[in-house]
């Protein structure tokens, strides 16, 4: 089987170069990107979602160019500090992607409002944007990817934005979402412990402009996981090795 | 509760007025002042007593020019906004155009629109638009392309066509500043319409004010301006309800 997204030597970068030969293949896996602010992640994630032409090198997603793959609707996008449309209430957000390109078939067969359930956001079915907190925005974010069952997930640093106790809940959300289907996700952070805790692979980018993969480490636990995996000392080591590549 | 809101808003404009109206009644009287200075209110609203059925004819006259030159210099505007919006070649022609047009003088044209298009309605409902044009323009040029980046992603990665996304995001994220447009030209293209009447009309607001300037009849020519108010507050009544309405959920509707 081939990979859902796989990259090869591709460089990128709209004045200056920003990405140099990165050789990345995702599978059906969670892949963490980890890097300094400005070291090029959010690029990566615009180059795997065709939002962003490489400079050379090459792109597939899904077998085909992102641009083609994205026609499909089968690419799912979490941004950080979502913004929604604000004039539309949470179910109507969640709606919006079976609205747009109706041509694509979508495999959902979880309505909006079920995705809405179980993010716990049934009791603001109908408020607007504005009267949400943050982690019930990022929440409806999530809903509105997910709504299309997409086989790529593309996140970029979608807690940052959130304060600590609610990056808690939203990480075991999310590992709960890939216990119960696999698919290829790509989730950008800065966050090295929250990498290890819920990829399967974290991969490394960085050095002097442009940045390049410095190097990939497997995280060997298995799934489900729980945040209790932070007291275990593998855990611990995992997060110093990850260190050392951005170092 | 729109409703109530928008007759708050005209009950408050209406004692502004009439706070106004009491002082100007006083110092008249107090001082004496000759009626072709400044007539008493009282003077004025015995006038527009009188004359209603003219001011009500000629008042109506000036606001159809008004809206019929809004609706074409806006409409016209948000499409040409939508070209720029879509196309940095066009923004660059077009807006050097836009500009030119914006810096003509009205009081400049307007003769000359008379000349080509006769004393009937058609100049003035040219001049109104041409004067509704600009505001209306930038405001949707600048509108359509305040759509929050990261959700023109998020429409993008999910394959929706440059009309979705439109439609979807654009036009909704435009409405705040198309509502401070309109509020802008609405009131100048009342102005326009009046504008254009006065320099070659046998009908409207602006032919009375001409003639009373002429005349030295003062009453009628602040009850013209009077009942020109009148409309202008109306409108900009409804325009504030609309936009209560359709923009409840941004942080300016929120916030009040």
């Amino acid at each position: 089987m081939t990979a859902a997204i796989s990259l090869h030597g591709v460089s990128a970068g709209y004045k200056s170069p920003v990405l140099r030969d990165i050789d990345l293949e995702v599978g059906s896996e969670v892949v963490a990107v980890v890097g300094r602010s400005g070291s090029g992640k959010t690029t990566l994630l615009r180059l795997i979602a065709g939002l962003i032409e490489p400079t050379s090198g090459t792109v597939d997603l899904l077998g085909v160019a992102p641009k083609v793959a994205r026609r499909r609707k089968r690419v799912g996008f979490v941004a950080q500090d979502a913004r929604l449309h604000p004039w539309r209430t949470v179910r109507e957000n969640v709606t919006l992607p079976l609205e747009v390109n109706r041509s694509a078939r979508t495999n959902g067969h979880v309505s909006p409002d079920e995705w809405v359930a179980r993010m716990g956001l049934t009791d603001a079915i109908d408020a607007y944007p504005h009267q949400l907190s943050g982690g019930m925005r990022q929440r409806v974010a999530l809903a509105r990817s997910l709504v299309i069952d997409p086989e790529v997930l593309l996140m970029d640093e979608p807690l940052a934005s959130l304060d600590e106790l609610t990056r808690e809940d939203l990480r075991d959300e999310l590992l709960r979402l890939w216990e119960a289907r696999p698919r290829s996700v790509v989730y950008v952070t800065h966050d090295i412990e929250e990498a290890v805790l819920l990829a399967d692979r974290v991969v490394a980018i960085g050095g002097r402009r442009p940045a390049r993969m410095t190097g990939q480490v497997r995280i060997p636990f298995g799934r489900p996981r729980s945040r209790a995996l932070r007291r275990e000392a593998l855990f611990h080591d995992l997060v110093e090795e990850v260190r050392s590549l951005l170092e | 509760m729109t409703a109530r809101r928008t007759l708050v808003d005209l009950v408050v404009a209406l004692l502004a007025i009439g706070g106004i109206a009491v002082i100007l009644e006083l110092w008249t009287r107090a001082f004496s002042v000759p009626s072709y200075l400044l007539p008493a209110p009282s003077a004025v609203a015995a006038r527009m007593a009188t004359d209603a059925g003219l001011l009500a004819r000629e008042g109506g006259i000036t606001l159809s020019e008004a809206a019929a030159g809004f609706v074409l210099g806006t409409g016209v505007a948000f499409a040409l906004a939508t070209v720029m919006a879509w196309s940095r070649p066009f923004e660059r022609t077009l807006f050097p155009l836009a500009i030119l047009v914006k810096l003509t003088p009205i009081v400049a044209v307007a003769p000359l629109f008379t000349l080509w298009f006769g004393f009937g309605t058609a100049p003035k409902v040219a001049i109104a638009a041409l004067i509704t044009f600009f505001p209306m323009l930038v405001n949707s040029f600048v509108g359509l392309r305040s759509a929050d980046l990261q959700e023109v992603a998020f429409l993008e990665t999910l394959g929706a066509s440059g009309r979705e996304i439109f439609r979807h995001l654009r036009v909704p994220s435009a409405l705040p500043y198309l509502f401070s447009g309109a509020r802008i030209s609405l009131n100048l293209a009342l102005i326009g319409a009046v504008i254009a009447e006065w320099t070659g009309a046998d009908r409207g607001l602006g032919r009375i004010i001409f003639v009373a300037n002429a005349n030295l009849d003062l009453t009628i020519l602040f009850g013209a301006v009077l009942v020109l108010a009148a409309i202008g507050i109306a409108a900009n009544a409804i325009v504030g309800a609309a936009e209560r309405r359709l923009l409840h959920w941004h942080p300016i509707a929120v916030a009040t």
